[in-house]
């Protein structure tokens, strides 16, 4: 899979599990403020995680997360690992 | 669509009247044991005979990988199907007076009861979130609320649950999980019978000991959908005793 086949499959998941519209989903948005999460819906982006690329983050995976674009790079960087 | 429960310490006294009462609610039972597995198939005869399916699960609920080997070789037995409902009850009692409490006095029931609610609940949690419901139902104790003397090891380590049950009670109530605790008192089981009850009976307002089909009562009312708003609660089932 590359990149932006990446970047649709998790804008995809993302608008449909936390129910926004896609569209509001930008690389420079603020993926917690966007989707509308505080800390305890984590619980629902780890699941979300888990069956859709495999891997299980960690509570200080999220503390470097910011934006969607952030958010892209860190899923990539953990499917590249698992490689 | 079968239901399952999972018990701890599910083999005698209260948590054997819980199993009952929660296979004559419907839900196949996953009676947990370590040290009774007489006692244990009895609880197992006893839940078939509630009308309902129930099977044994044996491991130590102090010892974090064999309880996830077992509850991983269930998960793995039944594809699709999850543990809807968990009743954390195993505890043990070593009272002393604090004077002479030995370590392993102290470190044995905080095992048991603190250290056992995290090893087993940190497990099914996830798929109750997922499913988006789940009920937990924390043991506790009287003595985690006021505090016992000779059992400073026991109120602490129930005293912990109740606070756990509180924080996660919160975590999850959003996702249809709900945690709850309960806080019997004086019960006939084995727990108590080394306690002297014609004396103990008059402190209490009832005039006597409950039963284990009494706290089995108010449990399966905790799982129960019906009690779906009912969430971060110590409920006390003492026969007024003021807590």
């Amino acid at each position: 899979m590359d990149k932006t086949e990446l970047i649709k499959l998790i804008n995809e998941n993302l608008a449909e599990e936390f129910e926004v519209d896609i569209e509001t989903i930008t690389p420079e948005a603020h993926l917690m403020e966007t989707l509308d999460l505080d800390s305890l819906d984590l619980v629902d982006m780890v699941v979300l995680i888990e069956q859709n690329f495999h891997f299980t983050p960690k509570a200080p995976d999220f503390r470097e997360i910011s934006t969607f674009q952030d958010f892209y790079d860190f899923v990539e960087s953990k499917m590249n690992e698992r490689q | 669509m079968t239901k399952y429960a999972l018990v701890t310490g599910g083999s005698r006294g209260i948590g054997r009247a819980i199993c009952i009462r929660l296979a004559s609610m419907g839900y196949a039972v996953l009676i947990n044991f370590n040290n009774s597995p007489q006692e244990a198939e009895e609880t197992l005869a006893a839940v078939r005979n509630a009308g309902a399916d129930g099977e044994l699960i044996r491991f130590d609920v102090t010892d974090r990988e064999q309880a996830e080997t077992a509850l991983n070789r269930w998960a793995a037995n039944h594809p699709g199907d999850y543990i809807e409902a968990l009743v954390n009850n195993a505890g043990i009692r070593k009272d002393n007076l604090m004077l002479w409490m030995e370590p392993h006095e102290w470190d044995s029931v905080i095992n048991v009861s603190l250290n056992g609610f995290y090893n087993i609940t940190r497990l099914l949690l996830k798929n109750m979130v997922v499913k988006r419901f789940g009920r937990i139902v924390n043991i506790v104790s009287l003595s985690g609320i006021k505090g016992m003397p000779g059992q400073t090891n026991y109120s602490a380590s129930k005293a912990g649950v109740i606070a756990g049950t509180k924080a996660l009670a919160q975590e999850v109530a959003k996702r249809g999980v709900t945690v709850n605790a309960v806080a019997p008192g004086f019960i006939k089981s084995d727990m108590t019978q080394d306690m002297d009850e014609n004396e103990l009976k008059k402190t209490i307002p009832c005039g006597r000991f409950g039963t284990p089909e009494e706290v089995a009562a108010l449990v399966g009312f905790l799982v129960s959908k019906e009690a779906g708003y009912i969430t971060g609660e110590v409920i006390s089932i003492n026969g007024g005793i003021y807590t």
